[in-house]
Protein backbone atom coordinates (compact mmCIF):
# COMPACT_ATOMS: atom_id res chain seq x y z
CA UNK A 1 0.00 0.00 0.00
CA UNK A 2 3.07 1.81 0.83
CA UNK A 3 4.41 1.93 -2.40
CA UNK A 4 1.49 2.58 -4.05
CA UNK A 5 0.60 5.82 -2.10
CA UNK A 6 4.10 6.70 -3.29
CA UNK A 7 4.00 5.75 -7.21
CA UNK A 8 0.60 7.95 -6.88
CA UNK A 9 2.32 10.63 -5.30
CA UNK A 10 5.18 10.44 -7.41
CA UNK A 11 2.18 10.88 -10.59
CA UNK A 12 1.13 13.89 -9.04
CA UNK A 13 4.15 16.27 -8.23
CA UNK A 14 4.89 15.58 -11.91
CA UNK A 15 1.40 17.78 -12.63
CA UNK A 16 2.16 21.22 -13.14
CA UNK A 17 -0.09 22.32 -10.91
CA UNK A 18 1.04 20.15 -7.95
CA UNK A 19 4.36 21.72 -8.40
CA UNK A 20 2.73 25.36 -8.11
CA UNK A 21 0.18 24.84 -5.62
CA UNK A 22 2.67 25.19 -2.70
CA UNK A 23 4.04 28.08 -4.20
CA UNK A 24 0.81 29.75 -4.87
CA UNK A 25 -0.37 29.13 -1.28
CA UNK A 26 2.79 31.04 -0.39
CA UNK A 27 2.21 33.79 -2.34
CA UNK A 28 -1.46 33.84 -1.57
CA UNK A 29 -0.54 33.92 2.23
CA UNK A 30 2.26 36.22 1.95
CA UNK A 31 0.28 38.61 0.06
CA UNK A 32 -2.72 38.54 2.20
CA UNK A 33 -0.22 39.39 5.37
CA UNK A 34 0.94 42.58 3.57
CA UNK A 35 -2.26 44.04 2.05
CA UNK A 36 -4.26 45.65 4.69
CA UNK A 37 -7.38 44.93 6.12
CA UNK A 38 -9.81 46.20 3.94
CA UNK A 39 -11.89 43.63 3.92
CA UNK A 40 -15.05 44.22 5.66
CA UNK A 41 -16.78 41.01 4.91
CA UNK A 42 -13.75 39.35 7.28
CA UNK A 43 -13.67 39.78 10.75
CA UNK A 44 -12.78 37.99 14.06
CA UNK A 45 -16.36 37.91 15.10
CA UNK A 46 -16.66 37.67 19.17
CA UNK A 47 -19.88 37.81 20.63
CA UNK A 48 -18.96 36.74 24.42
CA UNK A 49 -17.11 40.49 25.31
CA UNK A 50 -16.66 38.91 28.87
CA UNK A 51 -13.20 38.56 29.04
CA UNK A 52 -12.39 41.61 27.60
CA UNK A 53 -14.72 43.94 29.20
CA UNK A 54 -13.20 42.27 32.84
CA UNK A 55 -9.62 42.70 31.62
CA UNK A 56 -10.64 46.46 30.85
CA UNK A 57 -11.67 46.85 34.52
CA UNK A 58 -8.85 45.11 35.95
CA UNK A 59 -6.70 47.60 34.09
CA UNK A 60 -8.56 50.72 34.98
CA UNK A 61 -9.07 49.85 38.27
CA UNK A 62 -4.95 49.82 38.88
CA UNK A 63 -3.88 53.37 40.59
CA UNK A 64 -2.47 56.23 38.97
CA UNK A 65 1.14 55.71 36.90
CA UNK A 66 1.52 51.53 38.93
CA UNK A 67 4.56 50.14 38.87
CA UNK A 68 3.84 47.00 36.68
CA UNK A 69 5.74 43.30 36.96
CA UNK A 70 5.57 42.19 32.84
CA UNK A 71 6.45 38.51 33.60
CA UNK A 72 7.36 37.57 30.12
CA UNK A 73 7.48 33.91 29.60
CA UNK A 74 5.71 33.17 26.03
CA UNK A 75 6.79 30.11 23.66
CA UNK A 76 7.69 30.85 20.32
CA UNK A 77 5.51 28.57 18.66
CA UNK A 78 2.28 30.09 20.38
CA UNK A 79 3.49 33.38 20.88
CA UNK A 80 2.56 35.19 16.91
CA UNK A 81 -1.36 34.41 18.41
CA UNK A 82 -0.82 36.74 21.49
CA UNK A 83 1.73 39.31 20.51
CA UNK A 84 -0.92 41.35 18.77
CA UNK A 85 -2.72 41.65 22.52
CA UNK A 86 0.36 41.71 24.25
CA UNK A 87 1.24 44.71 22.94
CA UNK A 88 -2.37 46.07 23.06
CA UNK A 89 -1.91 45.41 26.84
CA UNK A 90 1.12 46.88 27.24
CA UNK A 91 0.20 49.97 25.08
CA UNK A 92 -2.74 50.69 27.54
CA UNK A 93 -0.25 50.21 30.83
CA UNK A 94 2.11 52.56 29.31
CA UNK A 95 -0.79 54.96 28.06
CA UNK A 96 -2.12 55.23 31.89
CA UNK A 97 1.32 55.78 33.20
CA UNK A 98 2.66 52.58 34.48
CA UNK A 99 6.19 51.51 34.61
CA UNK A 100 6.58 48.68 33.66
CA UNK A 101 9.20 45.62 34.99
CA UNK A 102 10.12 42.84 32.52
CA UNK A 103 11.25 39.69 34.43
CA UNK A 104 11.31 35.58 32.61
CA UNK A 105 11.84 32.01 33.66
CA UNK A 106 12.09 30.36 30.56
CA UNK A 107 14.85 30.42 27.98
CA UNK A 108 12.44 31.64 24.87
CA UNK A 109 10.74 33.85 27.18
CA UNK A 110 13.40 36.12 27.71
CA UNK A 111 14.39 36.12 23.73
CA UNK A 112 10.79 37.17 23.34
CA UNK A 113 10.86 39.59 26.13
CA UNK A 114 14.29 41.09 24.54
CA UNK A 115 12.77 41.34 21.21
CA UNK A 116 9.70 43.15 22.86
CA UNK A 117 11.46 45.71 25.10
CA UNK A 118 13.58 46.67 21.80
CA UNK A 119 10.46 47.01 20.68
CA UNK A 120 9.48 49.90 23.40
CA UNK A 121 12.35 51.31 23.32
CA UNK A 122 12.29 51.68 19.48
CA UNK A 123 8.78 53.30 19.38
CA UNK A 124 10.13 55.93 22.35
CA UNK A 125 9.05 54.69 25.26
CA UNK A 126 11.08 56.81 28.22
CA UNK A 127 13.94 54.87 29.55
CA UNK A 128 13.17 55.40 32.83
CA UNK A 129 9.10 53.64 32.37
CA UNK A 130 10.97 50.16 31.61
CA UNK A 131 13.34 48.63 34.12
CA UNK A 132 14.88 44.66 32.18
CA UNK A 133 14.96 42.26 35.25
CA UNK A 134 16.50 39.94 33.08
CA UNK A 135 16.14 35.89 32.53
CA UNK A 136 15.76 33.87 35.91
CA UNK A 137 17.14 30.31 35.59
CA UNK A 138 14.91 27.17 38.13
CA UNK A 139 11.52 27.60 36.37
CA UNK A 140 9.37 27.68 39.28
CA UNK A 141 12.21 27.79 42.37
CA UNK A 142 13.26 31.29 41.07
CA UNK A 143 9.70 32.28 40.64
CA UNK A 144 9.20 31.48 44.58
CA UNK A 145 12.54 33.20 45.15
CA UNK A 146 11.56 36.02 43.33
CA UNK A 147 8.60 36.86 45.93
CA UNK A 148 10.38 38.39 48.06
CA UNK A 149 13.73 39.42 45.91
CA UNK A 150 13.08 39.63 42.20
CA UNK A 151 15.43 43.10 41.32
CA UNK A 152 19.28 41.88 40.37
CA UNK A 153 21.89 43.69 42.09
CA UNK A 154 23.00 44.80 38.64
CA UNK A 155 20.03 46.47 38.09
CA UNK A 156 19.99 50.34 38.22
CA UNK A 157 18.11 53.11 37.83
CA UNK A 158 15.34 54.79 39.43
CA UNK A 159 13.02 52.60 38.88
CA UNK A 160 15.12 49.77 39.66
CA UNK A 161 15.36 51.92 43.34
CA UNK A 162 11.67 52.35 43.24
CA UNK A 163 11.45 48.42 43.59
CA UNK A 164 13.79 47.86 45.78
CA UNK A 165 12.42 51.07 48.38
CA UNK A 166 9.25 48.94 48.30
CA UNK A 167 10.57 45.77 49.62
CA UNK A 168 12.31 44.48 46.23
CA UNK A 169 10.43 41.52 45.96
CA UNK A 170 6.88 41.04 43.70
CA UNK A 171 4.56 42.49 46.38
CA UNK A 172 6.35 45.66 45.78
CA UNK A 173 4.42 45.77 41.83
CA UNK A 174 0.68 46.88 41.81
CA UNK A 175 -0.33 43.97 39.90
CA UNK A 176 1.67 41.19 37.27
CA UNK A 177 1.15 41.23 34.00
CA UNK A 178 1.49 37.25 33.18
CA UNK A 179 2.34 36.53 29.25
CA UNK A 180 2.13 32.64 29.05
CA UNK A 181 3.76 29.46 27.19
CA UNK A 182 4.09 25.90 27.08
CA UNK A 183 7.05 26.29 29.85
CA UNK A 184 5.87 28.58 32.33
CA UNK A 185 2.44 30.21 32.45
CA UNK A 186 -0.72 31.87 34.71
CA UNK A 187 -1.13 28.66 36.12
CA UNK A 188 2.30 28.58 38.01
CA UNK A 189 1.92 32.00 38.95
CA UNK A 190 -1.32 31.28 40.53
CA UNK A 191 0.38 28.35 42.29
CA UNK A 192 3.52 29.61 43.47
CA UNK A 193 2.83 33.30 43.76
CA UNK A 194 -1.16 33.73 44.12
CA UNK A 195 -0.58 31.47 47.69
CA UNK A 196 2.31 33.64 49.08
CA UNK A 197 1.19 37.50 47.63
CA UNK A 198 -2.67 36.67 47.31
CA UNK A 199 -3.52 40.79 47.58
CA UNK A 200 -1.32 41.06 44.10
CA UNK A 201 -3.82 41.34 41.11
CA UNK A 202 -2.74 38.53 38.11
CA UNK A 203 -3.37 39.90 34.66
CA UNK A 204 -3.00 36.99 32.20
CA UNK A 205 -2.20 36.83 28.48
CA UNK A 206 -2.05 33.06 26.91
CA UNK A 207 -2.34 31.06 23.71
CA UNK A 208 -5.41 29.19 23.21
CA UNK A 209 -4.72 26.07 24.15
CA UNK A 210 -3.96 27.29 28.05
CA UNK A 211 -7.71 28.81 28.60
CA UNK A 212 -9.74 25.39 29.61
CA UNK A 213 -6.88 25.24 32.27
CA UNK A 214 -7.03 28.64 33.17
CA UNK A 215 -10.68 29.00 33.09
CA UNK A 216 -11.36 28.32 36.29
CA UNK A 217 -8.79 30.18 38.53
CA UNK A 218 -10.65 33.24 36.83
CA UNK A 219 -14.17 32.09 37.94
CA UNK A 220 -12.37 31.78 42.02
CA UNK A 221 -10.55 34.99 41.04
CA UNK A 222 -7.19 34.18 41.33
CA UNK A 223 -6.77 35.08 38.02
CA UNK A 224 -7.67 38.84 37.81
CA UNK A 225 -8.64 38.91 34.27
CA UNK A 226 -7.67 36.60 31.16
CA UNK A 227 -7.18 37.15 27.70
CA UNK A 228 -7.15 33.86 26.77
CA UNK A 229 -8.43 33.12 22.70
CA UNK A 230 -7.17 35.39 19.09
CA UNK A 231 -10.86 36.58 19.27
CA UNK A 232 -10.44 38.60 22.68
CA UNK A 233 -7.38 39.41 22.05
CA UNK A 234 -8.28 41.25 18.62
CA UNK A 235 -11.50 42.38 20.49
CA UNK A 236 -9.20 43.83 23.52
CA UNK A 237 -6.92 45.70 20.48
CA UNK A 238 -9.86 47.23 18.97
CA UNK A 239 -11.43 48.50 21.81
CA UNK A 240 -7.87 49.78 23.43
CA UNK A 241 -7.12 53.54 23.27
CA UNK A 242 -3.70 53.10 22.27
CA UNK A 243 -2.83 51.82 18.83
CA UNK A 244 -0.55 49.33 18.68
CA UNK A 245 0.06 48.26 15.54
CA UNK A 246 -2.04 46.22 13.02
CA UNK A 247 -4.61 43.36 14.29
CA UNK A 248 -4.09 39.59 12.78
CA UNK A 249 -4.85 39.61 8.86
CA UNK A 250 -8.12 37.99 8.91
CA UNK A 251 -7.81 37.27 5.19
CA UNK A 252 -4.73 35.50 6.13
CA UNK A 253 -6.21 33.43 8.24
CA UNK A 254 -9.43 32.79 6.38
CA UNK A 255 -6.84 31.57 3.13
CA UNK A 256 -5.03 29.64 5.38
CA UNK A 257 -7.55 27.69 7.17
CA UNK A 258 -9.38 26.92 3.48
CA UNK A 259 -5.91 25.53 2.38
CA UNK A 260 -5.81 23.54 5.22
CA UNK A 261 -9.18 22.31 4.75
CA UNK A 262 -8.83 21.81 0.48
CA UNK A 263 -5.38 19.90 1.37
CA UNK A 264 -7.22 17.31 3.72
CA UNK A 265 -10.15 16.92 1.11
CA UNK A 266 -7.64 16.31 -1.55
CA UNK A 267 -5.98 14.06 0.11
CA UNK A 268 -9.04 11.92 0.94
CA UNK A 269 -9.11 11.70 -2.67
CA UNK A 270 -12.06 13.60 -3.55
CA UNK A 271 -14.34 10.65 -1.61
CA UNK A 272 -14.44 12.17 2.02
CA UNK A 273 -18.09 11.17 2.16
CA UNK A 274 -16.79 7.54 0.33
CA UNK A 275 -14.63 7.01 3.12
CA UNK A 276 -16.56 8.14 5.56
CA UNK A 277 -18.90 5.34 4.32
CA UNK A 278 -16.19 2.66 4.66
CA UNK A 279 -14.90 3.81 8.03
CA UNK A 280 -18.44 3.26 9.59
CA UNK A 281 -18.61 0.12 7.40
CA UNK A 282 -15.76 -1.23 9.01
CA UNK A 283 -16.37 -0.20 12.71
CA UNK A 284 -19.76 -2.14 12.26
CA UNK A 285 -17.64 -4.99 11.43
CA UNK B 1 11.86 -0.56 51.45
CA UNK B 2 15.45 0.21 49.95
CA UNK B 3 16.88 3.39 51.78
CA UNK B 4 19.65 5.28 50.29
CA UNK B 5 21.05 8.76 50.61
CA UNK B 6 19.50 10.57 47.32
CA UNK B 7 15.90 9.22 49.27
CA UNK B 8 16.87 10.50 52.70
CA UNK B 9 17.63 14.07 50.59
CA UNK B 10 14.48 13.98 48.57
CA UNK B 11 12.00 13.30 51.58
CA UNK B 12 14.19 16.30 53.82
CA UNK B 13 13.76 18.57 50.96
CA UNK B 14 10.25 17.60 50.17
CA UNK B 15 9.05 17.98 53.25
CA UNK B 16 10.78 20.93 54.09
CA UNK B 17 9.45 23.16 51.24
CA UNK B 18 5.70 21.97 51.82
CA UNK B 19 5.84 22.87 55.35
CA UNK B 20 7.28 25.89 54.37
CA UNK B 21 3.75 26.37 51.87
CA UNK B 22 1.60 25.71 54.84
CA UNK B 23 3.61 26.87 57.76
CA UNK B 24 4.69 30.94 58.22
CA UNK B 25 7.80 30.45 59.96
CA UNK B 26 10.32 33.23 59.35
CA UNK B 27 13.23 30.38 59.87
CA UNK B 28 11.38 27.59 58.06
CA UNK B 29 11.13 30.21 55.01
CA UNK B 30 14.94 31.29 55.63
CA UNK B 31 15.52 27.43 55.31
CA UNK B 32 13.63 26.73 52.65
CA UNK B 33 15.00 29.89 51.01
CA UNK B 34 18.38 28.17 50.84
CA UNK B 35 17.20 25.38 49.14
CA UNK B 36 15.51 27.21 46.30
CA UNK B 37 18.65 28.95 45.72
CA UNK B 38 20.21 25.30 46.27
CA UNK B 39 17.51 24.00 43.47
CA UNK B 40 17.99 27.28 41.28
CA UNK B 41 22.04 26.68 41.44
CA UNK B 42 21.69 22.69 39.85
CA UNK B 43 19.25 24.21 37.16
CA UNK B 44 21.71 26.71 36.24
CA UNK B 45 24.43 23.82 36.38
CA UNK B 46 22.15 21.82 34.65
CA UNK B 47 22.06 24.14 31.39
CA UNK B 48 25.29 24.84 31.80
CA UNK B 49 26.22 20.93 31.43
CA UNK B 50 23.61 20.76 28.69
CA UNK B 51 24.97 23.75 26.72
CA UNK B 52 28.60 21.91 27.05
CA UNK B 53 27.19 18.40 25.87
CA UNK B 54 25.86 20.10 22.48
CA UNK B 55 28.53 21.76 21.67
CA UNK B 56 30.97 18.07 22.22
CA UNK B 57 28.57 16.53 20.40
CA UNK B 58 28.76 19.01 17.49
CA UNK B 59 32.52 18.91 17.46
CA UNK B 60 32.67 15.31 17.81
CA UNK B 61 30.39 15.41 14.76
CA UNK B 62 33.42 17.50 12.84
CA UNK B 63 35.73 15.09 12.73
CA UNK B 64 33.44 12.17 11.27
CA UNK B 65 33.47 12.61 7.18
CA UNK B 66 29.71 11.09 6.93
CA UNK B 67 28.34 13.15 9.41
CA UNK B 68 26.34 16.53 8.49
CA UNK B 69 29.11 18.86 9.08
CA UNK B 70 27.28 22.22 8.12
CA UNK B 71 24.90 21.80 11.04
CA UNK B 72 27.18 21.26 13.73
CA UNK B 73 29.28 24.18 12.17
CA UNK B 74 26.37 26.84 12.38
CA UNK B 75 25.76 25.36 15.87
CA UNK B 76 29.00 25.68 17.13
CA UNK B 77 29.00 29.25 15.32
CA UNK B 78 25.92 30.53 16.69
CA UNK B 79 27.25 29.35 20.21
CA UNK B 80 30.77 31.11 19.58
CA UNK B 81 28.81 34.44 18.65
CA UNK B 82 26.10 33.90 22.00
CA UNK B 83 29.29 33.57 24.16
CA UNK B 84 31.53 36.62 22.57
CA UNK B 85 29.03 39.14 22.90
CA UNK B 86 28.56 38.08 26.48
CA UNK B 87 31.82 37.73 27.49
CA UNK B 88 33.91 40.39 25.44
CA UNK B 89 36.10 42.78 27.11
CA UNK B 90 33.70 45.53 28.57
CA UNK B 91 30.41 43.37 28.17
CA UNK B 92 27.56 43.79 30.25
CA UNK B 93 26.74 40.10 30.04
CA UNK B 94 23.15 39.35 28.43
CA UNK B 95 22.03 42.71 29.11
CA UNK B 96 24.89 43.75 26.68
CA UNK B 97 23.52 45.85 23.05
CA UNK B 98 25.12 43.86 21.20
CA UNK B 99 23.49 40.23 22.57
CA UNK B 100 20.26 42.13 22.80
CA UNK B 101 20.34 42.90 18.44
CA UNK B 102 21.75 39.14 18.30
CA UNK B 103 18.79 37.88 20.22
CA UNK B 104 16.04 40.38 18.69
CA UNK B 105 17.29 40.78 15.11
CA UNK B 106 18.97 37.53 14.50
CA UNK B 107 17.24 34.74 16.99
CA UNK B 108 13.46 35.19 17.35
CA UNK B 109 13.12 36.09 13.72
CA UNK B 110 14.63 32.83 12.87
CA UNK B 111 12.88 30.70 14.70
CA UNK B 112 9.67 32.75 14.44
CA UNK B 113 10.22 31.73 10.30
CA UNK B 114 10.87 27.75 11.60
CA UNK B 115 7.65 27.81 13.27
CA UNK B 116 5.49 29.76 10.25
CA UNK B 117 6.65 26.16 8.47
CA UNK B 118 4.62 24.05 11.06
CA UNK B 119 1.72 24.79 9.43
CA UNK B 120 3.27 23.60 6.14
CA UNK B 121 4.39 20.57 8.20
CA UNK B 122 1.71 19.96 9.78
CA UNK B 123 -0.62 20.04 6.83
CA UNK B 124 1.60 17.61 4.68
CA UNK B 125 1.86 14.94 7.87
CA UNK B 126 -2.18 15.45 8.32
CA UNK B 127 -2.20 14.58 4.08
CA UNK B 128 -0.10 11.69 4.74
CA UNK B 129 -2.13 10.74 7.31
CA UNK B 130 -5.33 10.79 5.30
CA UNK B 131 -4.09 8.81 3.04
CA UNK B 132 -2.82 5.95 5.55
CA UNK B 133 -6.53 5.27 6.21
CA UNK B 134 -5.55 4.95 9.76
CA UNK B 135 -9.25 5.07 11.64
CA UNK B 136 -7.35 7.11 14.57
CA UNK B 137 -6.31 9.81 12.22
CA UNK B 138 -9.54 10.26 10.13
CA UNK B 139 -11.14 10.89 13.54
CA UNK B 140 -8.69 13.51 14.69
CA UNK B 141 -8.72 15.42 11.54
CA UNK B 142 -12.38 15.43 10.78
CA UNK B 143 -12.43 17.06 14.64
CA UNK B 144 -9.58 19.31 13.22
CA UNK B 145 -11.34 20.15 10.49
CA UNK B 146 -14.37 20.61 12.39
CA UNK B 147 -12.38 23.37 14.72
CA UNK B 148 -10.89 25.31 11.29
CA UNK B 149 -14.55 25.75 10.33
CA UNK B 150 -15.62 27.14 13.44
CA UNK B 151 -12.71 29.16 13.75
CA UNK B 152 -13.26 30.95 10.12
CA UNK B 153 -12.77 34.78 10.28
CA UNK B 154 -15.74 35.72 9.21
CA UNK B 155 -18.03 38.68 9.77
CA UNK B 156 -22.12 39.10 10.22
CA UNK B 157 -24.39 36.85 11.56
CA UNK B 158 -22.91 33.41 10.23
CA UNK B 159 -19.27 34.65 11.95
CA UNK B 160 -21.42 35.41 15.41
CA UNK B 161 -22.70 32.01 15.27
CA UNK B 162 -19.39 30.26 14.63
CA UNK B 163 -17.95 32.25 17.30
CA UNK B 164 -20.39 31.20 19.41
CA UNK B 165 -19.86 27.39 18.69
CA UNK B 166 -16.44 27.89 18.50
CA UNK B 167 -16.52 29.09 22.67
CA UNK B 168 -19.21 26.75 23.44
CA UNK B 169 -16.58 23.80 21.76
CA UNK B 170 -13.68 25.63 23.54
CA UNK B 171 -15.49 25.34 26.83
CA UNK B 172 -17.42 22.35 27.23
CA UNK B 173 -16.44 19.34 25.31
CA UNK B 174 -12.49 20.74 25.33
CA UNK B 175 -12.39 22.53 28.26
CA UNK B 176 -14.34 19.41 30.08
CA UNK B 177 -11.21 16.50 28.47
CA UNK B 178 -8.39 18.92 28.94
CA UNK B 179 -9.77 19.15 32.67
CA UNK B 180 -10.26 15.66 33.37
CA UNK B 181 -6.58 15.09 31.74
CA UNK B 182 -5.31 17.90 34.08
CA UNK B 183 -6.92 16.06 37.09
CA UNK B 184 -5.87 12.61 36.03
CA UNK B 185 -2.16 13.93 35.85
CA UNK B 186 -2.77 16.00 38.96
CA UNK B 187 -3.78 12.80 40.53
CA UNK B 188 -1.05 10.89 39.37
CA UNK B 189 2.01 13.34 40.20
CA UNK B 190 0.20 13.71 44.16
CA UNK B 191 0.60 9.64 44.26
CA UNK B 192 4.37 10.01 42.80
CA UNK B 193 5.09 12.50 44.86
CA UNK B 194 3.48 11.09 48.07
CA UNK B 195 5.74 7.84 47.02
CA UNK B 196 9.13 9.66 46.78
CA UNK B 197 8.53 11.77 50.09
CA UNK B 198 7.43 8.58 51.82
CA UNK B 199 10.01 6.66 50.22
CA UNK B 200 7.71 3.94 49.29
CA UNK B 201 8.81 1.09 47.18
CA UNK B 202 12.22 2.65 46.63
CA UNK B 203 10.39 5.40 44.13
CA UNK B 204 13.30 8.06 44.30
CA UNK B 205 15.59 5.38 42.89
CA UNK B 206 13.50 4.62 40.08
Amino acid sequence: MIERMRGSWRSRQRTPWARLAPFVALAALAAAVVLPNLTPPLSLANPDRTSVTDFRAAVAALPAEPLVLVAFDADFGTYPEISYVTRSVLADLLGRGASLAFVSYSPEGRALAVAELDRLHRDGTPEDRLLDLGYRSGVEAALVLSVTSVVPDAATGALAQRVRAAGGGIDAFNAALVVGGTDLGPRAWVEQVSTRVPELPILAVAPTFLRPELEPYVHSGQLTALLGTLRDGVAYGAASDTPSGRPPSALAMLIGMLIGLGVLLEASGGGAFGRLRAFGSRGRQ
Amino acid sequence: MRRSLPTALLVIVGLLLLADFVIVNPSLAALAGVLLEYIVLLAAAAAITGGLALALRHIDQLRHADAERSGSVLVLLGMAAMLLAGFYPGSTGAADPLMRWLVAALLVPLVASLFAMLFFFLLSAARRGVRLRSRETTVMLLAASVVLVLLLPLGGSLGELLAAAAGWALAVPIGGVFRGLLIGVAIATAIAAARVLLAVDGAADD
